[in-house]
């Protein structure tokens, strides 16, 4: 198999909150994503999805691990070079853009910065990049105020592209935008993974966004992945018992009248104090006894080789081969 | 544009935004002819800036020229406002210093405003230990009350223009330098920053071109009420013999003379002070109007 | 038939803004049944939560209600006045979307719910206390004697929802109004929120008004549903009806827009447009300019809600095609006419008309 694009290894962010403790944000986290992939990255506010996307940008120095992308070690200092390869798409689409510039200006700025194009290709350049994201020329004069949400979040991806970087990070792309308008921007970073085989790191708390648009999926719980699959193997046939409760939650059209089981009591233990053994073991609904004693490592699902062509389904669960005397699959 | 032509290239949600192109291709300047508190100060301090300009024509005497065979004299058509206890004409010398006191408030005002937005940005940009560092130093001249501050000052390294201007390049920096660094901080924070950041953009760049057309509009909305607190700490100066040195004219000094005369003649130094009134009346609503004209959207 | 729990009729708010004034919920009207609930569906803008806000007698300074009647058991409400959200104790109650800002910060929770009982209804200190308890362990908080003694900032954010709640049902309330009260909670937390609300619900004998942009959790919460688009209501009827079968044009919109977890993987259908702003609504029926159906005749004609049997009602000139023929397929085809870009006749699915 050709090299990954990314690969994050045994990643790790801390934080030290004064009086409270050191929030173990990141927890060990290795992942890889390959070239023209999408991979979903999902779990609940507080899990360390977006800290993972801002170790990647560098916005946040991780305390161990490894960010390898397209070759490069990223680290601490980053030359413009490093900086250009991962950009960022952010949730919200008021503090996304500067009000102060108008859209040529901050496209134009870039290309001539980084000397992407001779410079009297900048215009050009600049509604090339409007087109892609399907806006008209004419919003190259507009400045923020005058868009709306939607068309902002097209504003910022222009933004992210013009300086060709090989990884978009799009921290709940979709997530403050109207329904009627989530659609559309789903369906842009469709066609721009189709056009220009751009690899995205999709951050989201909403399973049917990242299930829509994934090849891969990591289910993330406190710090850690609990789960990690192509997309069509765990959503069929989730192992780690959080995927499910996650999958069980999520309102769904389909489900007239039936209202979502909650499937798990309380809220997510503090990131300060982690539970001893496996971290989800306090809210599990098919804990053990040595579920609060024994960490599960991230491990197949299967045993023996990994399916033709397809990934390696991993979860991190004792009885992630399945639970004695519990069904197979939910939903 | 017309609407219909855009149907084709493109969907109704760029069309509405395009309509707004057209019809608000200047917006802040439209904005800033629609604002009344703008208007109106902008005309007050105007005409005083006009006068000020205009004082070696509008002024009828030498404001310097005594004339101890006329003192105290009544207005008339030939001194208009009168004259002084010296026989100096007083319109003259109310003409000559507002020339003088404008440009005091102006100048003097300039360097904070410069040092302060510098210093403001670089703690706020930067943070860490430049931030502690820079944030003790303003808190140490924060902690002492600003007239005595500024007295204090003038008095230690002189009176007169000159230790006015070391004065309050010394003391009045904290404010746009407190000012600046927290609408800063917030900018810093905002996605655009990180997006400016992770694009590959130097420091410098980012500061100059994303960060600073955000945060300078309050330091510069802060300058207009600034130059009232000048031309008042002036006066004030003035009034206790700390300030411009006779013969040049100035309100401070021409409220302070004219207060022997109260009872006879009560527009000696009532005249100058409604003078200063006015300035800062004018500015302050300058102030407002630039501030709600300069907000974004 | 019954008297309604809840009864909205020709409800109009208007929101000043600058000079001008626009209509921000215009002409709405719907009943709630005793212990049912009710969702009230639409996007940013449209006045879903202004018109819960003037039911509420809780609406801003710029807004006031210019039409309508509201009656909760047979009462009628007064909907301005000083004194209208006082005269909503032991009938309505409200929870927000932020429980954060809802809550005082530096009171202890309990005693914000014991307020109501202590002041309000009379209760003694100790009994206001009981009663506190009480409510915290029916809002399922574990601990409730512990938990009394909490202050917000100390509580995630829902168990300060579910403290929201406890508040609201200090009070008495026959009808409980939701402003989107799960918008700001992790999946997992909405769903225990929701099983709470359908438990009080069935308890209780309490009705729920639940507004919401997500058409999925109506439909599994609520037995009607009332969709909003630019201060109106376009349709209205009983959920699994109007989810399966949508008469407006705007809900099927709605529907085919949002990624599902049940649906097949196709790619979502978005309306194209954007949201109109409320003070500039187009004329006639407002979803015109964005609508697949949409004729000439839409521009001009004031369309209102019109009933259709089996408590069904859409505001659309053009029900009848959506009522014979396959609305998807309607959609489908007017989404293809529209991609074609040399299209000279510039007729792309009434893009053009806004």
């Amino acid at each position: 198999m050709a090299e990954p694009l990314l690969t994050l290894r045994d990643l790790k962010a801390t934080f030290t909150v004064p009086g409270y403790g050191v929030v173990r944000a990141v927890d060990g986290v290795s992942l890889e994503v390959a070239a023209g992939e999408i991979v979903g990255l999902v779990g609940e506010s507080g899990c360390g999805k977006s800290t993972i996307g801002r170790c990647i940008t560098g916005q946040v120095v991780p305390s161990a691990g490894e960010v390898v992308l397209d070759g490069m070690k990223l680290g601490r200092r980053r030359s413009p070079q490093q900086r250009r390869a991962a950009q960022m798409v952010f949730q919200d689409p008021a503090s996304s853009l500067n009000p102060r510039m108008s859209v040529r200006a901050v496209l134009a700025e870039l290309l001539r910065v980084h000397r992407l194009v001779p410079r009297d290709q900048v215009e050009r350049r600049c509604r090339e990049l409007m087109g892609l994201v399907g806006m008209p020329d004419q919003a190259l004069d507009g400045h923020p105020h005058q868009f709306s949400g939607g068309q902002r979040q097209r504003i910022a991806i222009a933004r992210a592209l013009a300086v060709e970087p090989r990884l978009l990070i799009a921290d709940e792309p979709v997530s403050a935008l109207d329904v009627s308008v989530q659609a559309t921007i789903l369906q842009l970073f469709d066609d721009l993974r189709q056009r220009l085989g751009l690899a995205v790191l999709l951050i989201s708390h909403n399973l049917a966004v990242v299930r829509y648009l994934s090849d891969k999926v990591a289910v993330m719980y406190l710090g850690s992945i609990a789960e990690l699959a192509q997309r069509d193997a765990l959503f069929a046939d989730p192992r780690a018992p959080y995927t499910r409760v996650l999958l069980e939650a999520a309102p769904r059209l389909g489900q007239i009248g039936k209202t979502p089981d909650p499937g798990l009591k309380g809220d997510p233990p503090s990131a300060v104090n982690l539970p001893s053994g496996c971290r989800f073991h306090t809210r599990c609904p098919r804990a053990e006894e040595r579920c609060s004693v024994e960490e599960p490592a991230l491990l197949p699902v299967h045993d023996g080789p990994p399916p033709a062509g397809g990934e390696v389904h991993l979860a991190a669960c004792h009885f992630r081969a399945g639970h004695p005397g519990a069904p197979g699959q939910t939903g | 544009m017309s609407a219909p032509e855009l149907a084709t290239t493109g969907s109704s949600e760029q069309a509405v935004a395009l309509e707004g192109f057209v019809v608000r291709s200047h917006p802040t300047l439209r904005k800033a002819l629609r604002n009344r508190s703008l208007l109106t100060g902008g005309a007050i301090v105007g005409t005083l800036v006009l006068i000020a300009i205009l004082a070696p024509w509008i002024a009828r005497y030498d404001p310097l020229q005594q004339d101890l065979a006329a003192t105290l004299q009544l207005p008339s058509w030939v001194h208009w406002l009168g004259t002084d206890e010296l026989g100096r004409d007083v319109w003259s010398r109310l003409v000559w210093a507002a020339r003088f006191d404008l440009a005091t408030g102006f100048f003097v005002v300039l360097f904070p405003f410069a040092f302060g937005t510098l210093i403001g940005t670089l703690a706020g940009y930067y943070g860490g230990w430049i931030d502690t560092v820079l944030s003790r130093i303003i808190d140490v001249v924060m902690a002492f009350p600003y007239y005595v501050l500024i007295i204090t000052l003038v008095f230690v390294v002189g009176k007169g223009i000159r230790g006015i201007f070391i004065a309050f390049a010394l003391a009045d920096w904290v404010t746009y330098a407190r000012t600046v660094r927290s609408t800063t901080l917030v900018a810093r924070r905002m996605d655009w920053a990180a997006a400016a950041r992770s694009g590959g953009l130097s420091d410098r760049r980012i500061i100059v071109h994303h960060i600073l057309p955000n945060t300078i509009t309050q330091a510069i909305v802060y300058a207009m009420s600034d130059v009232v607190y000048v031309i008042l700490a002036v006066v004030t100066l003035g009034y206790l013999g700390l300030g411009i040195q006779a013969p040049q004219p100035d309100w401070g000094s021409m409220i302070f003379d004219g207060q022997l005369f109260m009872t006879t003649r009560w527009w000696l130094s009532t005249i100058p002070g409604l003078c200063v009134v006015v300035t800062g009346i004018g500015l302050s609503l300058v102030g407002d109007g630039l501030a709600d004209v300069l907000r974004p959207e | 038939m019954t008297i309604p729990a809840l009864k909205v009729e020709g409800l109009t708010v208007e929101i000043a803004r600058g000079r001008e004034s626009f209509r921000a919920v215009d002409d709405v009207s719907y009943a709630l049944e005793p212990a049912r609930s009710i969702g009230i569906v639409g996007e940013s803008g449209c006045g879903k939560s202004i018109s819960l806000r003037a039911i509420m007698g809780l609406l801003p300074d710029a807004a006031r209600v210019v039409a309508g009647a509201v009656a909760v058991h047979g009462t009628g409400l007064s909907l301005e006045g000083k004194g209208a959200a006082r005269q909503r104790r032991g009938h309505l109650a409200m929870i927000f979307q932020d429980p954060g800002t809802a809550l005082n910060p530096v009171q202890k929770v309990g005693e914000q719910i014991a307020e109501t009982p202590r002041l309000v209804l009379g209760e003694t200190r100790g009994r206001a206390r009981e009663r506190a308890l009480e409510l915290l362990r029916h809002v399922g908080i574990a601990d409730p004697e512990r938990r009394y003694d909490s202050y917000p900032y100390e509580l995630s954010g829902g168990t300060r929802q579910r403290v929201m709640i406890a508040i609201a049902l200090a009070s008495q309330p026959k009808v409980l109004l939701c402003d989107e009260p799960t918008t700001a909670l992790d999946v997992t937390i909405q769903a225990q929120i929701l099983r709470l609300l359908v438990d009080l619900r069935e308890e209780m004998g309490l009705s729920v008004v639940f507004v919401t942009h997500e058409l999925a959790l109506v439909g599994q919460l609520c037995e009607d549903v009332c969709v909003m688009y630019a201060s109106r209501l376009v349709e209205t009827g009983p959920t699994p009806a109007v989810l399966e079968r949508p008469l407006h044009p705007y809900t099927l919109g709605l529907l085919r827009s949002a990624v599902d977890l049940d649906e097949e993987l196709e790619a979502p259908k978005p309306i194209p447009g954007s949201l109109p702003d409320p003070a500039r609504r187009p004329s006639g029926c407002p979803f015109h300019p964005r609508c697949f159906l949409a004729t000439p005749e839409c521009a001009s004609t004031t369309v209102t809600l019109t009933g259709l049997g089996d408590g069904r009602a859409s505001a659309c000139l053009h029900v009848e095609r959506l009522l014979t023929e396959d609305g998807r397929a309607l959609q489908e085809a007017a989404a293809k006419a529209a991609v074609k870009p040399q299209d000279p006749a510039g007729t792309a699915g009434g893009d053009g008309r806004g």
